[in-house]
C-alpha cells in the first residue's frame, strides 16, 4: 500500500472512529490541524485516535510527548503509520 | 406535584402535534423504533457525533422543554438500561480486543446517567441531578424522587423529569430468546388482541417539567404506588389501600390507562385490575402506540396528560372504551407479572 492509499484508508478510519457526521474523506485536508481546526477534535478524540492507530496499524503511542508530535494533522499521522505500522 | 410541560420522542410522531392530532403509524414488524426529530438544528454537531441513541433522543425530547422553561432547579431521570447499544459495544470490545485499549466514547455514553449529565452540561444546570435505574420501575422511582424533592423545596421549584429507553439489536435478540417478544410478526394495532406469548419491542424518551406551583399546570400527579412479586390478592389489597389513601373509591376514577402488551402470559393482571372497577369503567391502552419497554409508563403519563386536556377524542389509533374527557386517571402497568405500579393523575382544577 503506497502513502496515498494509506492516507485514504486513514481518513476513512478517522471518519468511522470519530463518527464525523456529514464529512467525507475529501473534505479532510492533509495539512489541517486536527485539533483547533475545522474538525474541532478534542481530548477524547485524541484517545480515540490512539486506539485507532493501535487497532488498525498495531502502533502504540505511549509517550505523551511523542503523541503530540504525531497527532498534528493527517500528514504527520500517515508519515508515522508508513514508518511504524506492524499490520 | 404539578405537570407543567411535556415532550416525547417515540415510535409515533410525538415531538410535533402530528400524533396528538390523529396521525398514527402502523408498524408491520415487531420492532418499533423512534421517529427522531432533526437533531442537527438543536444539538451541536461536535456533541451529536458522540451521542448514543438514548442520549440523543433524550436530549431531543428535553431540549424543547429546557428552552421553553427557563427556571429548572434539577434533573431527575429514570432508565432501566440507559445507552444499551454503547454498553454492549463496549463490553464486546473488551473481548474483541483482548482486554486491550478501549475507546472512551462507548463507555461514557453507556452509563445510565449520561443523559442527565449531558442535559446538565447543555443547560448549565448545576442543581439536583439523579438518575434512577430500578428496572421496569425506574420511572416510577424518578417520579417519587421528584415528588419528595418538590415537597421539601421552596415555592415555584421546577424539575425536569423524564425517562428514556433504547432498543439494542443485541439485547432484542437476547430478550427474543427469553420469550419477551413474539416470534410471529404482528402489527402494533393488533397487539392488544393478540393471543400469543410475548410482546413487541419499543423505545422512546418522554420528558416533563414538574413543579410545586399550580399555575398553568396541565395535570397533577396525585400519588403513585409500586409493588414487586405480588399475588393477585396482594394487588387487589394494594389498589384498595391506594384508593383509600387518596380519599377515592373506584367510582371516582374516570379512566384507566392500562399497560396491556399483548402477552397472554401476563395480560390477565389487567383483567384482574379492571374487575376491581365498575363494569362500565372507561379504559384505554397505550402500548399499541409505542410497544413494550421498561420505562414506557412515562409515555402513559404523557398520554394521560393529553387525555386530561381534552385531546385524543376521535383519534383513530385509540383502543379501549373511551368517550368522555376524564378528570381523574389511574395508570396501571406491570412487567411480566413481577413489577407493578399505579400512578394517579388528575386535571389540575382548583380543589
Amino acid at each position: 500500500m503506497n502513502r496515498e492509499e494509506v492516507k485514504s484508508e486513514f481518513k476513512a478510519h478517522l471518519i468511522t472512529y470519530l463518527n464525523l457526521l456529514d464529512i467525507t474523506p475529501d473534505q479532510i485536508k492533509d495539512d489541517e490541524p486536527l485539533f483547533d481546526g475545522d474538525l474541532g477534535l478534542d481530548s477524547i478524540d485524541s484517545v480515540e485516535l490512539i486506539v485507532l492507530l493501535d487497532r488498525e496499524y498495531g502502533i502504540k503511542i505511549i509517550n505523551p510527548t511523542e503523541g503530540r508530535q504525531i497527532l498534528i494533522d493527517v500528514n504527520t499521522i500517515v508519515d508515522h503509520i508508513v514508518l511504524n505500522r506492524v499490520k | 406535584m404539578y405537570l407543567k410541560d411535556l415532550s416525547s420522542v417515540s415510535p409515533q410522531v410525538t415531538y410535533t402535534e402530528e400524533f396528538i392530532n390523529g396521525d398514527y403509524i402502523i408498524y408491520s414488524k415487531n420492532i418499533l423504533s423512534v421517529i427522531e426529530p432533526s437533531y442537527s438544528e438543536i444539538i451541536p454537531a461536535s456533541l451529536l457525533r458522540r451521542m448514543g441513541k438514548a442520549v440523543r433522543m433524550g436530549i431531543g425530547a428535553a431540549l424543547p422543554l429546557i428552552e421553553r422553561n427557563e427556571k429548572i432547579n434539577g434533573i431527575v431521570m429514570g432508565t432501566a438500561n440507559g445507552g444499551l447499544e454503547n454498553c454492549i459495544n463496549f463490553l464486546n470490545q473488551i473481548i474483541e480486543y483482548d482486554e486491550g485499549v478501549l475507546t472512551p466514547t462507548h463507555f461514557v455514553q453507556s452509563t445510565p446517567n449520561a443523559l442527565a449529565g449531558q442535559l446538565a452540561l447543555m443547560s448549565k444546570n448545576t442543581g439536583y441531578n439523579v438518575t434512577h435505574v430500578n428496572g421496569p420501575l425506574a420511572f416510577e422511582n424518578a417520579i417519587l424522587d421528584a415528588m419528595m424533592f418538590l415537597e421539601g423545596a421552596s415555592n415555584k421549584t421546577s424539575l425536569l423529569l423524564g425517562a428514556v429507553e433504547e432498543i439494542s439489536n443485541y439485547n432484542y435478540n437476547i430478550d427474543l430468546i427469553a420469550g419477551r417478544y413474539k416470534l410471529e410478526n404482528i402489527a402494533n394495532n393488533d397487539l392488544i388482541t393478540s393471543q400469543t406469548n410475548g410482546s413487541i419491542c419499543g423505545e422512546g424518551a418522554t420528558m416533563f417539567i414538574v413543579s410545586n406551583d399550580a399555575n398553568d399546570a396541565l395535570a397533577k400527579i396525585i400519588n403513585l404506588k409500586q409493588i414487586n412479586f405480588p399475588n393477585q390478592i396482594d394487588l387487589e389489597q394494594l389498589l384498595n389501600q391506594f384508593l383509600i389513601e387518596n380519599d377515592l373509591i373506584p367510582d371516582d376514577i374516570d379512566l384507566l390507562i392500562l399497560g396491556n402488551n399483548g402477552d397472554v402470559q401476563f395480560d390477565s393482571w389487567y383483567v384482574l385490575l379492571r374487575s376491581c372497577f365498575p363494569a362500565n369503567m372507561e379504559y384505554v391502552y397505550y402500548k399499541n402506540f409505542v410497544g413494550e419497554f421498561r420505562t414506557n409508563s412515562a409515555f402513559a403519563l404523557f398520554f394521560a396528560t393529553q387525555l386530561l386536556n381534552g385531546r385524543f377524542h376521535n383519534h383513530k389509533g385509540i383502543q379501549g372504551n373511551f368517550r368522555n374527557t376524564p378528570k381523574t386517571i389511574l395508570i396501571y402497568n406491570q412487567f411480566e407479572g413481577i413489577h407493578h405500579s399505579f400512578i394517579l393523575v388528575q386535571s389540575p382544577e382548583p380543589e
